[in-house]
């Protein structure tokens, strides 16, 4: 019986967070690897890019609530997110056509690219923050738990209780598809697979007649569409404050170098890695060892790695022995 | 008008020295070089240019050409401009001078994406294969602007190499080096080019790889593909050619058929080792 409740402790505590947390991580991270792969640069606007297509996502969530109209047990924001989608979709390839095309035809270095995407960055920043303001929203809606704590009790009759929440359910889900949706488009279509040509090598594949500017607008569009799903699927689980994305850059980075940045499989994998490590290394873990270790040898305080406060320090840490060790990450991506 | 070392003077008595209607037009030799352009079906003639608008010149009034169903050689000491001869044919030199022609068409103005369209396949000397996509994308991605069926092309492609229908479901960069070669001639092969140029083929291949290399090629050239080739081997090249241009410092040094060429004493002096 102690045992079972350690494991339930644990489930609902690190297990299924980690693991709603792990994908948003990896649709942020794949939108940075795809960027990287094929744009060759690393995008710090990306999480800016997100807080924007949330943001949309917040206001749709908000008039379709105005107009009383809801997606049943689902959170609203689900029907907002394709609008906030497009529109992301729409900002990306001005931001694009305004300011990285001009770079791309003079051919400039990826680094000035990174600079130039930093501007872009604050510039985002502060456009969320102009127009919905720097503070905490909330726009989750519908019902709140797949399983409760309370029905997980009288389910099971264990004393530990097990919550899952309707948004750790949805990000999962929402997770799954979207990458399922990603590896069919690059591996499977003309398009997806012109777009990995042209990240192995553009010069080949612009001797295959490949337009290199068709390349770099679907990329954008997926990465919008991305983004935005990740921001939303956070802003749901979480809540929605502009300044907790431009933070969100670190884990995501993180999750792409660790994963081997341009390797899509290597962002999912990163994700959950870095995701795992930030929970269980937060964690105090006194109430699972309290269930499985004998009553003498019960640990007095939280056992409690490091303050939550800290969480940052966890990827950034895992950032950098990963640079130090196996630079090119997990899944042999091109970073050096 | 000879005038040596004593001026005008005497021509002006016309006591002696009649000076109206002399003629004063000169006859000159040619080059006495043939170069068979006249039907040539690509041709780059006359090219004179260099890297970047500014940069020096590499090639000066070098003519390469070939016509259907030949294979065309250029060959030539290091840095004599060989590949840079190549790459001004396929639009990827700043020609000061000069055009390249492709079945009686100008197309000097092409961008080099222009000119596959037109049916132009080139092969580069490095990096010429998708190394992290299968065989068949590979394949696959040399037909992308082919919006029609490409099976058939596929299917001679590896009937053709027969090793990359073995391959075919295998990351292109896992294979060895006379295998990517394959990959990259079947790449260039799959839009079904008019002509098909290869930047040293054989670079960097075993003696023995080289040998089939040359005669898969050879078998390209059989189905009546015009070759263009760039080969640092220059007596094995030669002896498969039906063209050879021996480029020295950007300058068409010998021109002839292969066989010609290899005869010719001069030729065989300065770069084929007597």
């Amino acid at each position: 019986m102690d045992f079972l409740n350690a494991i339930v402790a644990l489930s609902n505590f690190v297990l299924i967070p980690a693991i709603a947390y792990g994908s948003q991580l990896a649709l942020g991270a794949l939108g940075v690897t795809l960027i990287y792969g094929i744009l060759r640069f690393s995008n710090f606007a990306h999480g800016d890019t997100m807080a924007f297509g949330a943001m949309i996502a917040v206001m749709v969530t908000w008039w379709f609530q105005s107009m009383g109209l809801n997606f049943g047990p689902l959170p609203t924001a689900l029907l907002a997110l394709p609008f906030a989608i497009l529109g992301t979709m729409v900002l990306v390839l001005i931001t694009d056509r305004m300011v990285y095309k001009f770079y791309r035809e003079q051919k400039a270095k990826p680094v000035i690219l990174v600079i130039v995407s930093m501007g872009v960055m604050f510039i985002m920043n502060g456009l969320v923050r102009f127009i919905i303001g720097p503070n905490d929203q909330k726009f989750a809606d519908g019902e709140r738990f797949i399983i409760s704590v309370r029905d997980f009790k009288a389910m099971t009759g264990l004393k530990e209780g097990l919550a899952i929440k309707t948004t750790q359910g949805i990000t999962v889900v929402v997770a799954v598809i979207c990458v399922a949706l990603l590896f069919w488009f690059l591996n499977r279509t003309r398009t997806g697979k012109s777009m990995r040509a042209y990240s192995d090598n553009e010069d080949l594949a612009l001797l295959s007649g490949i337009n290199p500017e068709r390349v770099v607008m679907y990329t954008w569009l997926i990465v919008a569409a991305l983004a935005t799903t990740a921001g939303v699927l956070y802003g749901l689980d979480k809540s929605f404050k502009p300044f907790v994305y431009f933070q969100l850059l670190l884990p995501i980075f993180a999750s792409a170098i660790v994963g081997g940045l341009g390797s899509p499989v290597g962002a999912i994998a990163g994700g959950f890695v870095i995701a795992f490590s930030e929970v269980t290394i937060t964690y105090a873990w006194k109430k699972v060892l309290v269930y499985l270790m004998p009553e003498s040898l019960e640990p007095d305080g939280l056992v409690q790695l490091l303050s939550t406060d800290y969480k940052f320090a966890v990827s950034f840490v895992i950032l950098i022995v990963v640079l130090l060790f196996k630079p090119t990450g997990l899944f042999k991506g091109k970073s050096v | 008008m000879s005038n040596g070392d004593y001026g005008d003077r005497g021509n002006k008595d016309a006591s002696i020295a009649n000076p109206r209607g002399s003629g004063e037009m000169r006859p000159s030799g040619g080059t006495g070089k043939e170069m068979n352009t006249h039907s040539a079906f690509l041709v780059g003639d006359s090219m004179t240019g260099g890297y970047g608008k500014s940069g020096p010149d590499i090639l000066h009034d070098c003519t390469v050409a070939v016509d259907p169903g030949e294979i065309a050689v250029i060959v030539g000491p290091n840095g004599a401009g060989k590949s840079t001869a190549m790459k001004a044919v396929f639009g990827m030199l700043d020609l000061r001078q000069g055009s390249v022609r492709l079945d009686g068409e100008d197309i000097t103005n092409l961008s080099p994406q222009d000119r596959v369209v037109k049916g132009m396949g080139f092969v580069p000397q490095t990096s010429n294969i998708f190394t992290s996509m299968t065989v068949e994308e590979n394949l696959e991605m040399g037909a992308f602007i082919r919006r029609d069926d490409f099976t058939e092309t596929m299917a001679q492609v590896y009937d053709l190499f027969p090793i990359l229908r073995e391959k075919r479901n295998q990351p292109a960069g896992e294979l060895s080096g006379g295998q990517r070669q394959q990959v990259a001639v079947g790449r260039a092969l799959m839009t079904k080019p008019k002509v098909l140029m290869l930047d040293e083929p054989t670079a960097g291949v075993s003696p023995i790889v080289m040998d089939e290399l040359f005669d898969r090629i050879i078998e390209v050239s059989r189905t009546g593909i015009p070759i263009l080739m760039v080969e640092q081997n220059a007596r094995q090249a030669l002896e498969i050619a039906d063209k050879g241009y021996v480029l020295v410092q950007g300058r068409n040094a010998y021109t002839g058929t292969g066989k010609d060429l290899l005869a010719d004493p001069e030729v065989r002096k300065s770069f084929l080792g007597g």
